[in-house]
């Protein structure tokens, strides 16, 4: 009776420790991502990170000639910490001044330089929360 | 009438708490009348929905923008068709549309097993009422559909990259996944708080399981084709939250569906079975919560919304109460069964179950670590798709080889003999198809030459387990080799059906590995006249043209393909600029070859006023198997899905027996 | 205006007469209990199952040998012991129905 219990115990123990391991083996690795931060937050940070803002006009070169220049301020609205952002790559359909954009890149003497074709653009609201006025 | 929409949503929330009161006092106290009349406050919650369902696409129709929702989703201008989209292309619709497939899925799961099971619905139906209630309380309470204003000229108008017919198809299969998997768990509780752990709940629940997973697999594949061919960015999924939040439900619908099979057959499992249907049903509620509430930066996402919170505590309040069921009826869910071998067919479905689970652990974890890290360390950390795509080959490509092991492979226990029997073949098939391909250039990527060799591998099993099927079914009198296959299938629909859904991801795992491990990408400016190179492919940048539609203006650059010295005919690729939503999108060219399956994908990125475009040109080899796999999982899911009249009779002949009480 | 609120109430009348319905039909019942499981049906209905699985098991056996899944070594292994469990599956139910009671729980 112990013998055939065992077999399946144990399986299912390494089974289990392997997935982990395969986790533990990632994690060592590739370490962890990268921090997501609003412009205001920006300053003085070294590395990659992930900057989500609001695109503030106006918006000037070509990404793929030179880069594109724009500047990225916090969503919550306060432009003060608002940074320069130099992008290259593809941009996706929905950029443009005013827009929720998320993008990867590191600071560079006070400029966000992107990586090339890191950006993702928000879906316009969709489930936009209730507008003042409405009734009910 | 807004006010007829209102009403009759209070009085679904009316039903749906009486459901939830009556219900449970009449299971408790055994009152069969009050019982029976939860039951229909349940199915009427359903017609009082539909009510108000009719109300709001009554309101889309005739453009009624006095409805807040109505003009906020549509305009004068937007077609028909995409009017009626508009249900639930907004938080307070879509909220509705689940509602409605919720009150309709319960009504129809409960009328449909009164007669076989009916100690079981009695606790189902307080269990039902109580999701019913949660999301009849949003409608009323917290997210209206109804709300009203003074009517503006115009609506708002829908975002031009939803005005397409996929957008009629894919959220809706989606909710009726999502949805579905609530009538398994709603079964699950009932059976844990009636104590009927018989097979009954498993019974009753199988194709409704099987039914919400093909709905969402499908769900899926509609989205990864229309963020491939729509949005255009030359990918089919980014392993945004959104898109992991339908992936993590299926994942888990999935074991349990394998897992399903070693309870019915084995008397194992029972526990595990109950806790991965309540996972599934949390991680489909959390799924849906990731989309509305805002808490995650992703490309689907919406400003935050107050919405979040309730949801949150309703997952809570779930998962809480139903592993506080799971705990209390632990001792009879124990089952005396054990598991005899690591090498048996429980043993592979267990590990099929591990692996599954793992991944949509991995990918969960994915998702929440931004929200934990903030709330741990102050800073939102991003996991980004390197993570996924590690997490996906690691616990992806062992998935795949156990697809071909696990149907072959004995129960209880398999001798090594047998192994090496069953398998000789399928191995020879793989490692020659490996060293052809090696021999070919897959080597680029060692993931990718696994992927091809194992799918080798599982297709050779499938393979010859139909040709066995079907010379054994001739052997056995068959009048000719279509008849024998055919009734092969039909005797043998979950088994052979199975096969069939295997064969599709299969097929899925090919197109993958070949459009994302095998796929080339090139980028040129190009003035008029002069091409750019691509694998074998040569594009030739002709002409551009301009064109004012109904309600856009779109710009057109033609492309000359040619491969090799064959010309194979022209492309075209620009941007479409819609006037009154004020916005541009991407209109991509794609040239699919019939005979291989690869696509050559243009974009033009950025046309510049002197006429010249910058051009991002991918091949993509084998990446409409993906599309064609989505066909053969349709195919496979309503072969297992098709309902069996030798079944049904033994399951009532069977209820007989036991003298289970008939419907009043 | 008015028609919604006159449709609103029907609605709720209509409603409120659907989960009536079963006091209406049946004021004085002879019994309103919930006929149930006792514990020898439900003890019934898992040798049933009991008897059904075993019995599959031995379909799903024969088919796979059939089929060439099953090798002959194995299929004269396993076809003992699956012979077994459904004639015990077969004695339990037996017994439950001739003293209709359970039998002696061994776990």
């Amino acid at each position: 009776m112990a013998r055939n219990a065992s077999p399946a115990r144990l399986v299912i123990a390494l089974s289990v420790a392997g997935v982990l391991a395969v986790f533990l083996l990632y994690t060592s690795i590739a370490g962890g991502g990268n921090p997501s931060l609003a412009p205001s937050e920006l300053a003085g940070r070294t590395g990659d990170v992930q900057l989500a803002g609001l695109v503030v006009g106006p918006v000037r070169g070509d990404a793929h000639a030179g880069g594109l220049r724009f500047k990225l301020k916090d969503i919550s609205g306060d432009s003060r910490g608002s940074v320069g952002v130099l992008y290259t790559g593809s941009v996706p359909d929905l950029f443009k001044a005013g827009r929720h954009i998320v993008v990867d890149g590191e600071l560079r003497r006070g400029t966000f330089v992107a990586e090339p074709g890191s950006m993702i653009t928000k879906c316009p609201s969709k489930y936009a929360p209730k507008q003042s006025g409405d009734s009910a | 009438m807004p006010e007829l929409g209102r009403a009759a949503l209070l009085v679904t929330l009316g039903l749906s708490v009486y459901a939830l009161v009556a219900g449970a006092a009449a299971a408790h106290m055994g009152r069969r009348r009050l019982a029976l009349s939860a039951q229909n406050a349940l199915v009427a919650s359903f017609v009082t929905t539909a009510v108000a369902a009719a109300v709001l696409v009554a309101a889309l129709l005739r453009n009624d923008f006095s409805f807040t929702y109505v003009a906020r989703t549509t305009s004068d201008a937007l077609p028909t068709a995409y009017t009626i989209s508009a249900f639930w292309g907004g938080q307070e619709g879509s909220l509705l549309l689940w509602l409605l497939i919720l009150t309709g899925f319960g009504a129809m799961a409960v009328r449909l097993n009164r007669g076989w099971a009916r100690d079981l619905i009695v606790w189902v139906v307080p269990v039902f009422a109580a999701v019913s209630t949660f999301f009849a309380f949003l409608v009323v309470a917290v997210a209206s559909p109804f709300a009203t204003q003074a009517a503006p000229a115009d609506g708002a108008g829908m975002t031009p990259s939803l005005q397409n017919p996929y957008m009629l198809v894919h959220p809706v299969l989606l909710y009726l996944g999502y949805v579905g998997l609530t009538v398994p768990f709603a079964f699950a509780m009932g059976a844990l708080l009636s104590s009927r752990l018989d097979e009954r709940w498993l019974i009753a629940t199988r194709r409704w399981t099987l039914f919400a997973w093909a709905a969402l697999g499908i769900g899926q594949l509609l989205g990864s084709h229309w963020a491939y061919v729509e949005v255009g960015w030359g990918g089919y999924y980014a392993w945004d939250p959104v898109e992991n939040a339908a992936l993590m439900p299926w994942l888990a619908a999935t074991a349990f569906l394998h897992s399903v099979m070693i309870q019915e057959k084995r008397g194992m499992l029972r526990v595990w079975n109950v806790l991965l249907v309540i996972l599934a049903f949390s991680l489909s509620l959390f799924g849906t919560f990731l989309t509305r509430s805002g808490v995650v930066n992703s490309i689907h996402s919406f400003t935050q919304s107050s919405i979040g919170p309730w949801f949150l505590a309703f997952i809570a309040v779930t998962v809480a109460v139903s592993l506080a069921l799971v705990f209390w009826r632990l001792p009879q869910l124990r089952s005396p069964t054990k598991l005899e071998s690591p090498v048996s067919r429980e043993a592979a479905f267990l590990y099929n179950n591990l692996l599954l689970l793992a991944l949509c652990l991995a990918i969960l974890w994915g998702v929440v670590y931004p929200m934990l890290s903030e709330a741990v360390r102050g800073e939102a950390i991003v996991l980004g798709r390197s993570y996924y795509d590690f997490f996906l080959r690691a616990f992806g490509l062992p998935l795949l080889l156990l697809m071909g092991i696990g149907p072959l492979i004995a129960w209880r226990r398999a001798s090594l003999r047998s192994l090496t029997t069953t398998f000789r073949g399928p191995t020879i098939v793989a490692l020659v198809t490996g060293v052809a391909l090696l021999f070919l250039g897959a080597g680029s990527s060692i993931p990718g030459l696994v992927a091809y060799t194992f799918s080798a591998f599982v297709l050779a099993t499938i393979v010859m387990e139909f040709a066995r099927g079907t010379r054994a079914r001739r052997a056995l009198g068959a009048a000719s080799w279509p008849a024998a296959f055919g009734s092969l299938i039909s005797r043998n629909r979950r088994r052979y059906g199975g096969y069939v859904v295997h064969a599709a991801i299969v097929m899925l795992a090919i197109g993958v590995a070949g459009s994302s491990a095998f796929d080339r990408v090139a980028e040129a400016k190009l003035a008029k006249g002069e091409s750019m190179r691509i694998g074998d492919y040569t594009l030739v940048y002709r002409s551009l043209d301009e064109r004012a539609s109904s309600n856009a203006t779109e710009i057109r650059a033609t492309l000359d393909v040619i491969r090799g010295d064959r010309d194979l005919g022209t492309l075209r690729a620009g941007k479409n600029a819609y006037t009154i939503e004020q916005q541009v999108s991407n209109e991509v060219g794609i040239r699919s070859d019939r005979l291989t399956g690869e696509d050559l994908f243009v974009i033009a990125e950025q046309i510049d006023a002197d006429g010249s475009v910058y051009f991002r040109v991918f091949v993509k080899p084998l990446v409409n198997l993906i599309w064609l796999a989505g066909l053969v999982f349709l195919i496979g899911s309503m072969i297992t899905l098709w309902p069996d009249r030798r079944e049904q009779r033994r399951l009532v002949a069977r209820a007989a027996e036991v003298g289970i009480p008939a419907t009043p | 205006m008015t028609l919604a609120l006159v449709l609103a109430a029907a609605l709720a009348v209509a409603c409120v007469v659907a989960v009536a319905l079963p006091f209406i039909r049946e004021p004085e019942p002879e019994s309103d209990d919930l006929a149930d499981l006792g514990q020898g049906e439900q003890h019934r209905l898992e040798l049933l199952e009991t008897r059904d699985r075993a019995l599959s098991a031995l379909k799903e056996l024969e088919f796979e040998h059939r089929t060439g899944t099953v090798s002959d070594e194995d299929y004269r292994a396993q076809l003992g012991p699956l012979r077994r469990d459904v004639a015990a599956a077969l004695q339990a139910l037996g017994r439950e129905l001739r003293e209709g009671r359970p039998p002696d729980e061994r776990n």
